[in-house]
């Protein structure tokens, strides 16, 4: 076929059509609506206001109050995701004995669904009724307030989040792993390396292209964390563990305030471009050398 | 030769001793994985500075046998010794040994000097001293360009280069080189053969070097040492191993083209022995060999004829096989010509200036006197 063919339109444009109609037009429709004042509830015939949806959301507390909970629960639970994924994923490749069986048992939690995970997690972190604070009554400690504290409800769902996304981390790190090459390490043992030089001057660095990769990916999805808040706190206790997809959802969903959270979901696809284009800047010079 | 302390053996041998021969001594070494024994009761000495070539067919042992005086594998049996230290349990890293392995097996995330000064930089050493030795090896094997380039960036030869440089960097006891030039093609091969044998000379040190390429084995080796499935069939210098092989397998493994094999019996006639191809050719044994030959009398034995062991004037009487000529293959500076003998493949070396070889029945006088006499049921050479 020739460069020219003009058979080539009948191709193209229906995909370029598709692309259009289901991301393109919906991400250009909520930025239209994103600066109207657009109510439901009561319903109020739209009037444009420009940036005024911006500058009311920048002088919320509550936006910057999910900034900050959302980017601590992310940093968290990633960096912790990372650190246990890899160690876990270094001892399976150790051909540890049942190797196989651990490798089946830790993938199960990515396979489950949040909602269902987060259940689960709400009726064990439960303060009264809860397993795990009966347990702790058992050894003669007081209840802990697991998700009616603030702090400690943050922390609860850093450990759901880290426990459900950490076999993802396992994952991609041992399909790293089992691609690197054995007569380095060999080299590497004939010149009585020790085993954590051999982490840090071969593995760590070998591995590095895989792990700016997980890591991206997991600090992306952990910005876009809803579920598990959603059913584990509601956000609670007061505002303390809302993020920002749930902070949309009660703007848009509960007041039904949808020029304020289109306006708020641009302000999150900038602040996550933001985070992805300096991480990325961040680790070029480094990821650059490998090439 | 004086011996520096060394921050890691340190320990590992009696303060006292000052001059340390880097001789290696396998003995009795044996190895298996599970039920399958790859090698059996090995025993091989290795001289100081000796320049030592495993050579074999694949899954011969040479490679296991190496990987085990490196460390890399462990012994089912047997002691390894280098110098007088026993390093049969020791790990790798303690054995002050360093390896060029087959595909070199360098860091690719690292440059080409922190490729070379890694070892160093694991021992801890000061930066300096790093950077002065990773120079002055960069330096001798011609890198100094390369110094900040990855081994992407490089191309075989110098990756090789570099491998060497990451061995010679910490001054070991033994060199161990792994097939190192099986990745490089046919010229890059014949220089880097070169440069590895100046670099023995050089550096003055034992080398233990594996190998499945006998032409490799021949040109660096000062000792051959010919293995088959895990043993031993000869050591010995080149020439000799050349000139006067123990048995069929090293007869027929080394030399280029192969030894032409002939089977057939040695027997008594009015005085004189005669051996009988079943094929009716009779060559007449020469006097000077029939002492030895006697014994084999009514045995089966093999005639080994080297391809450039004929004779093209001149050949006595008794002397001549009819050989059926199939193909002649001028390489240049000498003719293959290939054929059969009765039932046995055949192939003599011309000079090419000679007239070819017509296709079709030629009688070829051999050179009796250099030929070779094997015991078809051991295998073994009947030495004249």
């Amino acid at each position: 076929m020739m460069r020219n063919d003009p058979i080539k339109h009948v191709f193209i444009w229906p995909a370029v059509l598709v692309v259009l109609a289901i991301s393109i037009f919906p991400l250009i429709y909520s930025l239209t609506t994103s600066f109207l004042s657009y109510r439901l509830i009561p319903p109020i015939p739209p009037r444009v206001v420009w940036f005024g949806n911006y500058v009311s959301l920048l002088q919320e507390p509550r936006f910057w109050n999910a900034i900050y909970t959302t980017t601590l629960i992310a940093f968290i639970a990633v960096g912790l995701q990372y650190t246990i994924g890899f160690a876990v994923a270094l001892a399976l490749n150790a051909r540890v004995p049942g190797e196989r069986l651990f490798r089946v048992a830790l993938l199960l939690p990515m396979l489950l669904a949040p909602v269902a995970v987060a259940l689960v997690a709400r009726m064990i972190f439960n303060p009264t009724m809860g397993p795990l604070n009966q347990l702790l009554g058992r050894f003669g400690l007081v209840n802990l307030p697991f998700l009616t504290n603030g702090h400690w409800a943050l922390g609860c769902i850093i450990a759901v989040e880290v426990w459900q996304w950490t076999p993802f981390v396992v994952l991609m790190m041992l399909a790293g792993l089992q691609t690197l090459p054995e007569d380095v390490y060999e080299a590497a043992e004939l010149e009585n390396a020790s085993a954590w030089q051999q982490f840090w001057g071969i593995t760590f660095p070998m591995l590095l292209p895989i792990s700016a990769a997980v890591v991206f990916i997991r600090l992306i999805e952990s910005y876009k964390i809803m579920d598990t808040v959603f059913v584990m706190t509601g956000g609670g206790p007061g505002v303390d563990t809302e993020t920002l997809t749930l902070f949309a959802y009660q703007e848009g969903f509960k007041k039904f305030n949808l020029g304020y959270t289109s306006a708020l979901s641009f302000l999150f696809l900038i602040a996550i471009t933001i985070i992805g284009v300096t991480y990325l800047a961040l680790l070029r010079p480094h990821l650059e050398k490998r090439r | 030769m004086t011996r520096e302390r060394h921050p890691v053996l340190d320990g590992h041998w009696p303060e006292t001793e000052r001059d340390f021969m880097a001789y290696v001594e396998i003995e009795n070494v044996s190895k298996a994985y599970g039920p399958y024994k790859i090698i059996e009761g090995l025993d091989l000495n290795v001289a100081d500075e000796e320049f030592v070539v495993l050579v074999g067919p694949s899954g011969c042992g040479k490679t296991t046998t190496l990987r085990m005086i490196a460390g890399l594998e462990s012994v089912t049996g047997g002691t390894i010794r280098i110098g007088d230290r026993d390093v049969t349990q020791l790990r790798p890293g303690l054995r002050n040994c360093a390896m060029v392995f087959q595909n070199y097996a360098l860091y690719p995330h690292m440059t080409v000097s922190e490729n070379i000064g890694y070892g160093m930089k694991v021992r801890g050493e000061a930066r300096a001293t790093i950077e002065k030795a990773v120079k002055d090896v960069a330096k001798i094997l011609d890198l100094e360009q390369y110094i900040d380039r990855r081994p992407k960036q490089l191309s075989g030869g110098q990756r090789q280069r570099v491998a060497i440089g990451r061995a010679i960097v910490r001054s070991p006891d033994v060199f161990l080189f792994d097939e190192p030039l099986s990745n490089l093609d046919a010229k890059l091969r014949i220089e880097m053969r070169t440069e590895i044998k100046a670099l023995h000379r050089r550096l003055a040190k034992t080398i233990v070097y594996v190998t499945h390429d006998q032409v490799e084995a021949m040109t660096m080796a000062d000792r051959v040492v010919v293995m088959n499935r895990g043993r031993i069939e000869q050591a010995a210098d080149p020439i000799t191993i050349y000139e006067k092989p123990r048995n069929l397998f090293v007869a027929g493994f080394i030399g280029a083209p192969s030894m032409n094999f002939i089977h057939g019996e040695i027997v008594a006639r009015d005085g004189a022995l005669f051996f009988i191809e079943p094929s009716g050719t009779v060559l007449a044994v020469p006097k000077s060999r029939e002492a030895a030959y006697t014994a084999s009398i009514g045995k089966l034995v093999v005639l080994g004829v080297r391809p450039d062991h004929v004779v093209h004037q001149g050949a006595p009487a008794g002397s001549f096989v009819r050989m059926i000529v199939r193909d002649v293959e001028p390489l240049g500076p000498h003719t293959l010509v290939i054929g059969t003998v009765g039932a046995f493949p055949f192939t003599r070396r011309c000079r090419s200036e000679l007239p070819p070889s017509p296709i079709g029945p030629f009688d070829v006088g051999l050179d009796l006197q250099r030929a070779h006499l094997f015991d078809k049921a051991s295998g073994q050479a009947i030495v004249a």
